[in-house]
């Protein structure tokens, strides 16, 4: 651990935080990132990609002492997540981790998910919620909707990838470099997989705990998971079929 | 009674103007144009010589021959919007990239009128 805290001083990490309407909980989640950062961490940029929101996420994430962009309109979370990933290359960040604006990523965890990218061990890293047990406690239906996301991952990569849909996620030059050319702007977390395989990047899954959504409302509804699986199975397949190049 | 054709050819006409009508004005950009025009130039060659379709629909086995109009009108409107969901598509995917270039940009210049 310490060889990789060394090296966390040369390499500049911008945790970008994509909110919709996230008043709510935004401020603790910027607080939470700028409490839990050590010493070492003085290179760690927030960035706040506020997706169109109609309330005070923009103000509060920025008292909060984040960087906020805000978008005109709302263009969702594969956009929004790009357009943070534009800033990190052009800004010229090493490292780029995703962290939602709800509260239930930890930022406790910042370091573990961030370290292997410094290592070189992994292109991206997935802080997952079912590596090991955790105490997050999920519906039936979203259990086997990640299974289901899960074993279509696994059958079309060959790599066994436990929680798809993670929005917590490092990533390093590379990868930045790609996604701000090419990101899904909808559905991204499970489509990007396939796509970083085909262009074999090296994914890594590490165990975090996540929490319960602190505050506002979830976009997740019973007949919008269903949609949901539906629609990222079109495009996982679809993808599979594509050839190599993909727009 | 007015015939099938006469109807074909007064509105294949009144099309072809409205759409050099549309051109002119520029309210249609020559780009989308072209297809329309040549739409409007099949429909008013096929529907002023009857011989012509009816040779192609007792080679297909249509027995009413104007139907084969109906036929050709619909794919090409299908084919057609086919074509505008794929521009659609492609505008909306400029849309996003214009927006977070601006986002991104205003951004920049609002932190350097703060510094």
């Amino acid at each position: 651990m310490d060889t990789s805290m060394d090296k966390f001083r040369g390499d500049k990490v911008l945790v970008i935080i994509p909110a919709f309407n996230e008043e709510k909980n935004i401020s603790n989640v910027v607080h939470s990132i700028k409490s839990g950062m050590q010493s070492e961490m003085h290179n760690v940029d927030i960035l706040v990609i506020d997706d169109g929101s109609i309330d005070k996420t923009s103000i509060l994430a920025k008292n909060a002492g984040a960087k906020v962009i805000k978008l005109p309109f709302n263009l969702g979370i594969g956009s929004a997540m790009q357009t943070g990933y534009i800033y990190a290359k052009e800004n010229n960040y090493d490292v780029a981790v995703q962290l939602d604006g709800d509260g239930q990523h930890d930022p406790k965890y910042l370091p573990s998910i961030i370290t292997p990218i410094l290592n070189g061990t992994a292109d991206m890293v997935i802080g997952s919620r079912y590596v090991n047990q955790s105490e997050y406690k999920s519906k039936a239906l979203r259990r086997a909707g990640m299974l289901f996301f899960s074993g279509l991952v696994t059958l079309l990569t060959g790599n066994r990838i436990k929680d798809t849909t993670s929005g917590f996620r490092a990533i390093n030059k590379k990868v930045i470099d790609y996604f701000s050319h090419k990101y899904p702007s909808d559905y991204p977390e499970v489509d990007v997989l396939i796509r970083l395989h085909k262009k074999n990047f090296k994914i890594l899954e590490i165990p975090v705990e996540m929490k319960a959504r602190q505050g506002g409302v979830s976009s997740i509804t019973p007949l919008r998971s269903v949609y949901y699986m539906i629609k990222v199975s079109l495009v996982l397949l679809i993808n599979s079929i594509r050839p190599g190049s993909i727009s | 009674m007015i015939s099938i054709y006469t109807l074909a050819i007064i509105f294949s006409t009144f099309f072809l103007l409205i759409i050099l009508e549309l051109i002119r004005k520029n309210k249609l950009s020559e780009r989308y144009s072209l297809i329309w025009i040549l739409f409007g130039i099949i429909m008013l060659v096929l529907s002023s010589s009857p011989v012509f379709i009816e040779k192609i629909s007792s080679l297909i086995a249509i027995k009413y021959a104007p139907s084969l109009l109906f036929i050709l009108g619909l794919f090409f409107l299908i084919a057609y919007s086919l074509q505008m969901t794929m521009v659609i598509s492609q505008q909306a995917k400029k849309i996003i990239r214009l927006t977070q270039e601006i986002s991104i940009l205003r951004d920049n210049i609002d932190s350097s009128k703060n510094e």
